[in-house]
């Protein structure tokens, strides 16, 4: 029987990867991956969390409205986020952490 | 009117003004004055009072009282002088967008001038929203607008960097916050800040799962006030972003972060709240570190932006402080009210810094202190604007900056937070030796043997740089104007 617990788990471990990716990683195309995978690991934490609260025999659908909003705000953050990302690449020839390091101190 | 027309209405004028620079070739001027003369009219609705009152059925979604009016006023003056600044900075805009610089004119202008608008409307609806949903649609129409203002000089490599960084940062603040979110709705089963504020305060059993959501939550606000140890992009960003971005950022998405911290901070510490002695404690904790970094790390600072950056990361410590300081009765004012007369007393000394930065720039003077050199005898006039605004700044009396701080280090009394008191006051004295070097460096002589093109404003700018100049003054003398704004 898969409980809450599990969905929790796989959210919580997946939100993990995500975080532990956008420090570690140095490409920036990944840890834009990884940051995605944060977002991801919330909705499937609110939808777990949503078809578990039963109210009158139904879930509490309010959860999956954010879910929805989510996943359309994230898309908006992305298409936005490559064009930037490609500008940058345009101009250095590199999408490498290190390509953005001129701004110090 | 109904309570969601302005909003709606400057979106749909943004939208317009978008499709007017897309396929009519009208001067872009024009295009900067629509979106003044729009945002003129909201905020004439917004000062009469006609701006209407919700249906009970929105309640939970969204309210219109004092607070709200009043950032939803802040958000329209901030677009404004941003609009304007964006005028005086235009040249540089344009060399840095346009694919040929020397044969077109106004490359890019026309959106630029008109993506203030949607962050304004982000702003606008953030100040009323007491729902999780609309909370999180608001701020990220804030921040991705930001996004694109940030890196909009694409030919310029500062602007691109500062624009990489604040993306992935910005991104990772959604992220935190929106799991806090989702913790915070599985813990409570309530998206509405008064359904999660009843059963805050009517907890029983383990609160480790409400504190690690709300842990989380305040962690991705503090991304986006740039609070210690969240700061770390607000230097590298100010100095890239364009200056009119700079200045919108430092006190548009600053304000709009305070504003849900305000809402959400008021839902923790709901009385009886489970959370409300952690909260307190992390927005001290938070609060203080911010003011002794940033005022320590300004004092290194040779670019003016970079320095303005770091003095922006400090105010935001006073903010976090004076939202913890609950008990304020003695100030007539609540928490998040002495937090609003702050931000408001920041409004006008930020943008004068900047709208004399913009000048500068614009007849081809450097963004180091030491380019600021001679000022004070090429332009007396806006020599002693910034001077002015510099002093406001560091909180010198009979300024508007000293009674904002005045405030946020009384309220600190009354709680009997002594250390934070210690801080305030420490950070202050701090803030006098770096805002004190630069005006020395206004009112001394330039390096080089010439001097350079005397820098001026326009028509607009002058107005504003004055209007701004006077709050400065009057409020330093008669805060009540202020306050009469706020506590109706």
């Amino acid at each position: 029987m898969v409980t809450l617990n599990h969905y929790l788990l796989v959210s919580g471990l997946l939100f993990s990867i995500g975080l532990v990716g956008v420090v570690v990683r140095r490409n920036i195309l990944t840890i834009y991956m990884c940051l995605e995978m944060m977002l991801s690991a919330a909705n499937l934490t609110l939808v777990a969390f949503s078809r578990f609260r039963l109210v009158e025999g139904l879930p509490d659908y309010n959860a999956q409205a954010l879910v929805f909003f989510t996943i359309t705000v994230a898309a908006a953050e992305v298409a936005v986020g490559l064009a930037i990302i490609v500008a940058l690449f345009r101009a250095r020839q590199s999408v490498d952490i290190t390509a953005v390091e001129k701004l110090k101190g | 009117m109904s309570p969601l027309s302005l909003e709606l209405g400057l979106g749909l004028l943004g939208l317009v003004l978008l499709l007017v620079e897309s396929f009519a070739s009208v001067p872009r001027k024009l295009i900067a004055y629509a979106a003044i003369g729009g945002l003129l009219a909201a905020l004439a609705v917004i000062v009469s009072g006609a701006a209407g009152s919700v249906p009970d059925s929105l309640k939970e979604f969204y309210v219109v009282d004092p607070l709200a009016l009043f950032y939803k006023g802040f958000a329209i003056i901030a677009t404004l002088a941003t609009i304007i600044l964006s005028l005086e900075y235009a040249p540089i805009i344009h060399q840095f967008v346009a694919t040929h610089p020397e044969r077109t004119k106004e490359a890019g202008l026309g959106e630029f001038y008109s993506l203030p608008l949607f962050v304004c409307v982000g702003m606008m609806v953030m100040a009323s929203a007491v729902d999780l949903i609309t909370i999180f649609v608001a701020l990220e129409l804030v921040t991705v607008s930001f996004y694109v203002l940030v890196a909009f000089m694409r030919r310029s490599a500062a602007s691109l960097e500062a624009g990489v960084k604040y993306l992935i940062l910005g991104a990772l603040s959604t992220g935190l916050l929106v799991y806090g979110m989702s913790w915070l709705y599985g813990m409570t089963g309530e998206l509405s800040l008064s359904g999660v504020a009843y059963k805050l305060a009517h907890w029983e059993g383990n609160s480790a799962p409400i504190l690690f959501a709300v842990g989380l939550m305040l962690a991705g606000l503090a991304f986006k006030v740039g609070a210690v140890p969240f700061h770390i992009w607000i230097p590298d960003v100010y100095q890239g972003a364009p200056t009119p971005v700079t200045a919108f950022l430092s006190v548009g998405s600053k304000a709009a972060g305070f504003v849900v911290l305000t809402r959400i901070v008021g839902t923790f510490l709901t009385p009886g709240s489970v959370v409300a002695g952690p909260v307190i404690q992390i927005l001290l904790i938070l609060g203080g570190a911010t003011i002794l970094l940033g005022n320590l790390a300004a004092i290194a600072q040779t670019n003016f932006k970079r320095l303005l950056g770091y003095s922006s990361i400090a105010h935001a410590g006073y903010l976090l402080v004076a939202l913890a300081c609950i008990h304020t009765g003695g100030l007539k004012m609540t928490s998040g009210e002495v937090a609003a007369f702050y931000l408001a007393t920041y409004l006008p000394m930020t943008f004068v810094c900047f709208l004399i930065l913009s000048a500068m720039r614009a007849k081809g003077y450097g963004e180091d202190i030491a380019s600021l050199k001679g000022l004070g005898r090429a332009n007396p006039t806006l020599g002693l604007a910034l001077a002015i605004a510099l002093a406001s700044l560091a909180g010198l009396p009979l300024t508007a900056g000293f009674m904002g701080k005045f405030f946020v280090i009384f309220a600190t009394v009354l709680e009997g937070y002594y250390t934070y008191l210690a801080i305030a006051v420490i950070g202050a004295a701090t803030g006098f030796f770096y805002y004190f070097k630069v005006i020395l460096a206004v009112y001394s002589k330039p390096d080089g043997p010439s001097e350079g093109p005397t820098p001026d404003l326009g028509l607009l700018s002058k107005v504003s740089l004055a209007v701004f100049v006077a709050a400065i003054l009057v409020v330093g003398v008669y805060p009540d104007l202020i306050r009469f704004a706020l506590v109706k």
